[in-house]
């Protein structure tokens, strides 16, 4: 290798003196000095420092020999001349060992250049990273040939003592040490990252322990170590998170089950009390039975918001969605809605030819029973009740509309919060809850529930679902 | 007319005492059982009218029994399902389920269905109605025709053959796997999406208010059901 760069420096050397023979004893002898001096400039910027002091000593040697007079001898007579050759020789040493540094530093920062950009990329492409298994695939991938490093991988001390690559008391020395141990031998380094983990590094044959120092590897090292600590408190942060709200959940259903269910209850073992005991008129039994029903059915009502509530809150629910009109599934809840309340009257406006949309029926009807059944609930009045179905936008609006009292102005977000905040007892039995879960259920749907008050009295909820972009149904048949 | 026989398959004490009462009270012989090992020994012993099944038995899978019960017997099954059943339910409809109720359900209407699946037992071939009527309307399975107060009613093919097989089975949820395979065969199982569009169509000929239908009545998450 070195003979490789050695070679040019002899051979420029003699080619430029070649060159210069034609003019010999016309050009003056300093000029010749200084174009020997640029070819050691040239040399040592292309070979490096040997090359530009052997090529700086063969043109002091060539240019004392051929040019300077006595002329084809070495042995000089003046002594003006013999400075001039040695001042030549010490300054083409110097200035070739200068370039030649220069060559090196430029490579070296070049080098750090190219490290310092992947260490960004790989700093930045972690942040995107959410599982240990996925770091050691992004460094994998960022680190290898820049680095010369063939394989990263992410092993924990617990691991097979077998398959780990360093004795057992080089790795007590990292733990005790935190500092990395690099086996150039075995091309291996291994770098701490926790307590428990480290950085296992394959070194490939060009690992230069001179361009990738140790340091770089702790750096490497300390960006994999901030990476995955972020996901592990990410990870603590989300089961706390879905700690706490579990909690609150089952505070709130505490709250409900204590007031909600204790009322009807009560009502109940009162009224089969009484019945027992047989001294109410026939006429009076039958309005007995007819409370003991209606507090059966809210019992079941709530026992059925509160499964609904806690299998949405669980994430349990997995939506089976296909592509349907909301005709259909607004018919089939209202057909429920007055085998229950036969009396109140409910007015439709849907326009024809909706296009479908895609969503989970039975939760969707879920939705549209308890709006329904809230506005049967809070309207009191004998006005009837609409339904208004309207395409706005990307979105299709279902309203439910009553005459009602309205909603009190403040506080209307917090209609759907009751449950979640679980607040203390209420007077109005089971509010919120329904509205809760028909957000929660719209809102998996990426659609949402919305609540206003109508120009005129009376509270409006509103359903929005996506329109999305249906499939095209082929082989339709031709209706005639 | 000799009194029928209903076997309650139901594992809790509570439920089978009310199912008891309430259909002696109408009338009908019942028989009871509390595990599917019990049903499948009554079963052969009382030879019932209908079954009377409850989705969540203790020793057996339901659907499996109603699969196995299929094999062999023609008799209308009603099943009792609990709210966080959806998917079985369709599944025990599917694999030969008649009709299913859910608890809590209501006496009235548990009365109601056991009735109409007492009065359309097992159906000879051969034997089923060569005109249905319901409404306005008649439908003549054997020239194809149908007709609203005496007026010819335009029907596609599809259309025709959606009605009539729901018209016949009045009263019963059809699941729409049932639907489908029976209509386009078993290439079409998944698309729902046609289902849905011809069903669409029927509702604008048949019903007068198509958006709440008198007579293809949606069963949501399950399918239809015709009320005649």
């Amino acid at each position: 290798m070195s003979l490789n760069k050695l070679f040019p420096a002899c051979i420029s050397s003699f080619c430029l003196t070649f060159i210069l023979l034609p003019a010999q004893g016309q050009l003056n002898l300093s000029n010749m000095a200084l174009l020997y001096v640029l070819l050691v400039v040239v040399i040592g910027s292309h070979y490096g420092r040997l090359a530009a002091v052997l090529n700086a000593i063969l043109n002091a040697v060539l240019y004392a020999h051929v040019f300077v007079p006595p002329l084809f001898s070495l042995a000089i007579t003046e002594v003006q001349h013999l400075l001039s050759a040695l001042i030549m020789l010490v300054v083409a040493i110097l200035v070739g060992h200068l370039t030649a540094s220069l060559k090196v530093q430029a490579e070296q920062i070049q080098v750090r250049e190219i490290q310092a950009r992947t260490l960004y990329d790989l700093a930045k492409h972690l942040t995107g990273t959410k599982t240990p298994f996925e770091v050691e695939k992004v460094a994998d991938q960022f680190l290898g040939l820049t680095l010369g490093i063939l394989k990263i991988k992410i092993v924990s001390c617990h691991e097979t003592k077998a398959n780990f690559p360093v004795s057992l008391e080089a790795l007590e020395s990292i733990k005790k040490t935190q500092k990395p141990v690099i086996q150039i031998d075995k091309r291996i380094a291994l770098l701490p990252l926790t307590s428990d983990y480290f950085l296992l590094c394959e070194l490939s044959n060009n690992f230069d322990l001179h361009n990738s120092s140790p340091e770089l590897l702790e750096t490497v090292a300390s960006v994999i170590r901030v990476a995955l600590d972020r996901i592990y408190f990410a990870e603590i942060a989300r089961e706390t998170e879905i700690r706490r709200s579990a909690e609150s959940l089952r505070n709130s259903i505490l709250s409900a089950l204590s007031h909600d269910l204790r009322t009807p209850l009560t009502v109940v073992l009162g009224l089969t009390e009484s019945l027992a005991l047989g001294k109410a008129s026939p006429e009076r039994q039958k309005a007995m039975l007819t409370s003991l029903h209606n507090q059966a059915l809210s019992i079941n009502r709530l026992v059925t918001n509160l499964l609904d509530m806690a299998r949405l809150r669980s994430g349990q629910i997995e939506l089976n969605e296909e592509w349907q009109p909301i005709d259909e599934v607004i018919g089939a809840t209202l057909r429920q809605i007055r085998s229950q309340w036969r009396n109140s009257e409910i007015t439709l406006d849907i326009p024809p030819d909706l296009p479908p949309l895609r969503f989970d029926a039975v939760l969707i009807e879920r939705v549209l029973w308890n709006l329904l059944e809230n506005a049967i609930k809070y309207s009191m009045c004998d006005l009837p009740i609409e339904l208004i179905v309207r395409r706005t936008g990307d979105n299709l609006d279902v309203m439910i509309c009553d005459s009602g009292p309205g909603l009190p102005a403040e506080g209307i977000e917090e209609l759907f919060g009751v449950f979640q905040r679980g607040q203390t007892e209420s007077n109005i039995p089971g509010v919120g809850l329904g509205l809760a879960i028909a957000r929660t259920i719209a809102e998996a749907h990426g659609g949402q529930v919305t609540a206003e008050n109508r120009t005129g009295g009376g509270a409006c909820f509103r359903l929005r679902l996506p329109l999305g972009n249906p499939p095209m149904l082929s082989e339709l048949e031709d209706d005639v | 007319m000799e009194t029928q026989t209903i076997l309650v398959v139901e594992d809790d004490q509570q439920i089978r005492d009310l199912l008891k009462v309430t259909l002696e009270g109408e009338g009908y012989q019942v028989v009871e059982a509390a595990t599917a090992a019990q049903a499948a020994v009554e079963v052969r012993s009382c030879n019932p009218n209908l079954l009377i099944l409850d989705l969540g038995l203790p020793d057996r899978n339901g659907i499996n029994f109603i699969r196995d019960y299929r094999l062999w017997s023609l008799i209308p099954i009603l099943i009792l399902s609990a709210r966080t059943q959806e998917s079985s339910k369709v599944a025990a409809l599917d694999s030969g389920a008649d009709d299913y109720l859910t608890k809590p359900f209501g006496v009235s209407e548990l009365v109601a269905r056991v009735r109409a699946l007492l009065r359309r037992m097992p159906a000879q071939p051969g034997q089923q109605a060569s005109v249905i009527e319901f409404g306005d309307f008649r439908i003549d399975c054997i020239k194809r025709l149908v007709t609203r107060g005496g007026e010819l009613l335009r029907l596609t093919d599809i259309q025709y053959r959606l009605l009539i097989l729901l018209a016949s089975n009045p009263g019963r949820v059809m699941t729409h796997k049932q639907l489908l395979l029976q209509i386009w065969g078993g290439k079409a199982v998944e698309s729902h999406q046609y289902l849905r569009v011809y069903v669409g169509h029927l509702r604008q000929k048949i019903e007068a208010n198509p958006a709440q239908p008198r007579h293809i009545i949606t069963e949501t998450g399950v399918g239809y059901r015709f009320q005649l």
